[in-house]
């Protein structure tokens, strides 16, 4: 026979790798989402006669890497128990995304303006939707439930990551 | 009720229950009552989808005949007859309707919900919350779904396949389809959102003693089909994504050729649709498996033939289920090695299938068969989906898919599967689970009724098709009888629809019973099926928590014809019995010689 704080304890301890399963799964299946639009991107490079396409002006690499700072920036403050500070980094790279994003179109790499254009918009902006959706839980969950906060602050660092490399460096 | 020892586990105090209205019946975290949210929610929808069937069969019999009764009211500017783009627009919604918004409901929302905590020995879900919001998110794309017929230009009109160009801005200029794709992609949230919950409560909440190889077959087709969900409903998601963007951000993936530089192809758009759509038949047929798996042990009073196996073949359809899409692509001229790869792998699939196939036959054979009305449908799934199966391997056969392609034929054999199997495996899951849902068991000579009325025409519903198609009619035709080739179908189109109207009024008895036995069906008993599994050593219905304590499992899931269970005087045994303790004494009679 247990004693009841026993079993208190024991749970919270379950209910904590429960959630871990749960967002691993979730993780999982986010994985695939950019897996498949990845997938379209290689198809739509495959098929196009070059790359990046004949006359689209250069990608701005350089604003798009100085983004990733910030992301980066977010996922050591979460690792470091601050929050706030990863809150504040998460929403200053959404605002750069945003600014990225209008100097692209104003450049005429927008979404509607070739195949360059349309992947990155497509891919970015999902990207960004997730970033949204772990700055939501970040404010929601304040310093409770950091290991899972971080878990998914390093895979949206990742997948940027990816993305990052694979639209604008390769 | 002298039952054998029973052990359990405490688990300390139990959660409370609800008691406002709101949070008790609209905005509950219960399973139970999730479940039976999604399962009201999917039938609605499997009856407008049905009603939608119902047209487009008046329009194939009667071709420019107005509507009788309902025409006026719902084609009134031509007159009461079903115009070109209505047709469309109903073949369209009702399989958009039929796939995403009854069948899955009702089957993995529903029973999913109701069953999978119950039948593993849990209290509710691992996240109840995210259960809630699963339903919602569900209700919600029902919502923008239905909303699409009430705008500028109607709803969609692409085929619930919805492929490029006829779903890009330049074959759908309204925003309905605009409102289709949102739609499927809350659908879709909704689905993972499920499929995370699922996943983790069969990975982690599973009762003591309950090990993998003990899970009823039902649970393993949930949590398999849970699995597909996650990993593939996201890649429906992505071609949403970007035929979305196609559509509002003005991106051209899926248009091909109409600025220099854009390298869309609207072949890619059926890559990623028919990626999640390969695996999405068997999102909707495992949960079905599963269900018949279980309950063909049940009424034949036997274990399931070869469990382990069973399971073996459920995993190797769900591996194979992922590298077999291209057999819905043949004629896009894909290259011939790849089209005989995608050829052989479909091929290959035949054979997990034919096991669980055997495995059902091997079940009821020589078994001590009961007949009620759950049995009758499972039956009746074994013999529409072993047609249903056979007729795919033509399909899956390049040189006859480049004939059978578009045809009826599909039209056939998918509905043998998606419409016919999976109706008769949800009308087995309602009639078998009622009992345990409402605490009311449904009327036996009416479900009878409703079996027979169900069976019959539907197998010459479809039978029909895989006839008309066979003989070249090509699906999605409004009006067949101007082409002289096919004129001479017409009788056959007509005897079909003729099926389908009977089809379509016979499910009018299960409304009637449904509703009817709701109200004043006789209570049901804890176990009234006298089966093991523990959904039925708790009350019908289950109180909120389900289990006063945590059931200890001792045993597997099919434990009928049980030599030990004699001594109690039946034939089955429960999942938490123990028959070790105590030496059952034998009577001198029972000794063989």
């Amino acid at each position: 026979m247990t004693s009841p704080a026993t079993t208190a304890r024991r749970r919270e301890v379950d209910a904590r790798i429960d959630a871990r399963v749960g967002l691993v799964v979730f993780l999982g299946a986010t994985a695939m989402l950019f897996a498949a639009l990845l997938l379209a991107y290689a198809i739509v490079r495959a098929q196009a006669p070059a790359w990046p396409p004949a006359g689209a002006p250069p990608f701005p690499r350089g604003a798009a890497a100085a983004n990733t700072l910030a992301l980066v920036a977010a996922s050591i403050a979460l690792r470091r128990g601050r929050p706030r500070a990863a809150l504040a980094f998460g929403a200053a790279f959404l605002a750069a995304q945003g600014a990225l994003w209008r100097h692209l179109v104003a450049i005429h790499l927008g979404p509607a303006a070739g195949a360059l254009g349309e992947v990155f918009f497509a891919l970015s902006v999902l990207h960004a939707l997730h970033v949204a959706g772990g700055l939501l839980a970040l404010a929601w969950a304040g310093p409770a439930r950091r290991g899972l906060l971080t878990l998914y602050w390093d895979f949206v660092l990742v997948l940027w990551l990816v993305v990052y490399l694979a639209v604008c460096v390769l | 009720m002298s039952a054998g020892k029973v052990a359990a586990s405490d688990e300390g105090e139990l959660p409370p229950e609800p008691t406002g209205f709101w949070r008790r019946w609209v905005f509950s975290l219960d399973h139970k009552v999730i479940g039976r949210q999604f399962l009201f929610l999917g039938l609605a929808f499997l009856a407008v989808g049905g009603l939608m069937a119902m047209l487009i069969r008046w329009q194939l019999a009667s071709p420019g005949v107005p509507v009788p009764v309902v025409g006026k009211l719902l084609f009134g500017p031509s007159g009461g007859v079903i115009s070109p783009v209505a047709y469309t627009a109903l073949f369209t919604m009702h399989g958009t309707i039929m796939i995403f918004f009854a069948v899955t409901p009702i089957l993995i929302g529903g029973f999913g919900n109701f069953c999978l905590p119950l039948l593993v020995g849990a209290r509710d879900m691992a996240f109840p919350r995210l259960n809630m919001a699963s339903f919602w998110t569900m209700f919600a794309a029902t919502a923008v779904l239905t909303a699409s017929f009430f705008v500028p230009l109607g709803p969609p009109e692409a085929g619930w396949t919805a492929y490029a160009t006829l779903s890009t801005a330049i074959g759908a200029p309204g925003p309905g389809q605009t409102l289709w794709v949102v739609a499927i992609y809350l659908n879709g949230a909704s689905s993972v959102m499920g499929a995370v919950n699922y996943i983790t409560t069969v990975l982690r909440l599973r009762a003591p003693g309950m090990t993998y190889l003990r899970l009823p077959l039902t649970v393993w087709g949930f949590f398999l089909t849970s699995i597909l969900n996650a990993l593939f409903v996201p890649v429906l998601a992505a071609a949403m994504v970007l035929l979305f963007f196609d559509r509002v951000l003005g991106t051209q993936f899926f248009v091909a050729g109409t600025t220099p530089g854009a390298g869309g192809d609207p072949i890619l758009y059926q890559h990623l649709f028919w990626l999640f759509g390969h695996p999405e038949v068997y999102i909707l047929i495992l949960p079905a498996w599963g269900i018949v798996g279980d309950l063909l042990a049940f009424f034949a009073r036997k274990p399931v033939f070869g469990y382990r196996v069973t399971v073996g073949a459920l995993v190797g359809v769900v591996v194979l289920s992922c590298v077999v899409y291209g057999h819905h692509m043949f004629t896009t001229g894909m290259s011939p090695l790849l089209g005989e790869s995608f050829m052989l792998l479909t091929m290959i699939i035949s054979v997990p299938t034919s096991l669980i196939v055997l495995s059902w036959l091997g079940t009821v054979w020589r078994g001590a068969i009961r007949f009620p009305t759950p049995m009758l449908f499972c039956l009746g799934l074994v013999f529409t989906f072993g047609v249903g199966g056979l007729t795919g391997l033509y399909l899956a056969d390049i040189t006859a898919d480049l004939y059978l392609h578009d045809t009826y034929f599909v039209v056939g054999h998918f509905h043998l599967i998606m419409a016919a199997a999976l109706l008769m495996s949800l009308f087995a899951a309602t009639y078998f689970w009622f009992p345990k849902m409402f605490g009311r068991m449904m009327n036996e000579p009416l479900g009878k009724l409703h079996f027979w009325l169900t069976f019959v025409p539907l197998n010459v519903v479809f039978f029909g098709m895989l006839a008309i198609g066979y003989q070249g009619m090509q699906r999605r035709l409004y009006d067949p009888s101007v082409y002289d080739f096919l004129k001479p179908l017409l009788p056959w189109n007509r005897a079909v629809s003729h099926a389908a109207y009977l089809l379509g009024a016979a499910q009018l008895v299960f409304v009637v019973n449904f509703f009817w036995s709701l109200a004043r069906g006789p209570r049901a008993a804890a176990n009234p099926w006298e089966v093991g599994t523990l959904e039925w050593t708790v009350p019908s219905p289950p109180p909120h928590h389900n289990f006063d304590r945590i059931p200890i499992v001792v045993r597997g899931p099919h434990e009928l014809g049980h030599p030990a269970a004699r001594a109690l005087g039946r034939d089955w045994l429960s999942q938490t019995e123990l028959e070790g303790d105590t030496p059952p004494p034998r009577a001198p009679t029972e000794e063989p010689a």
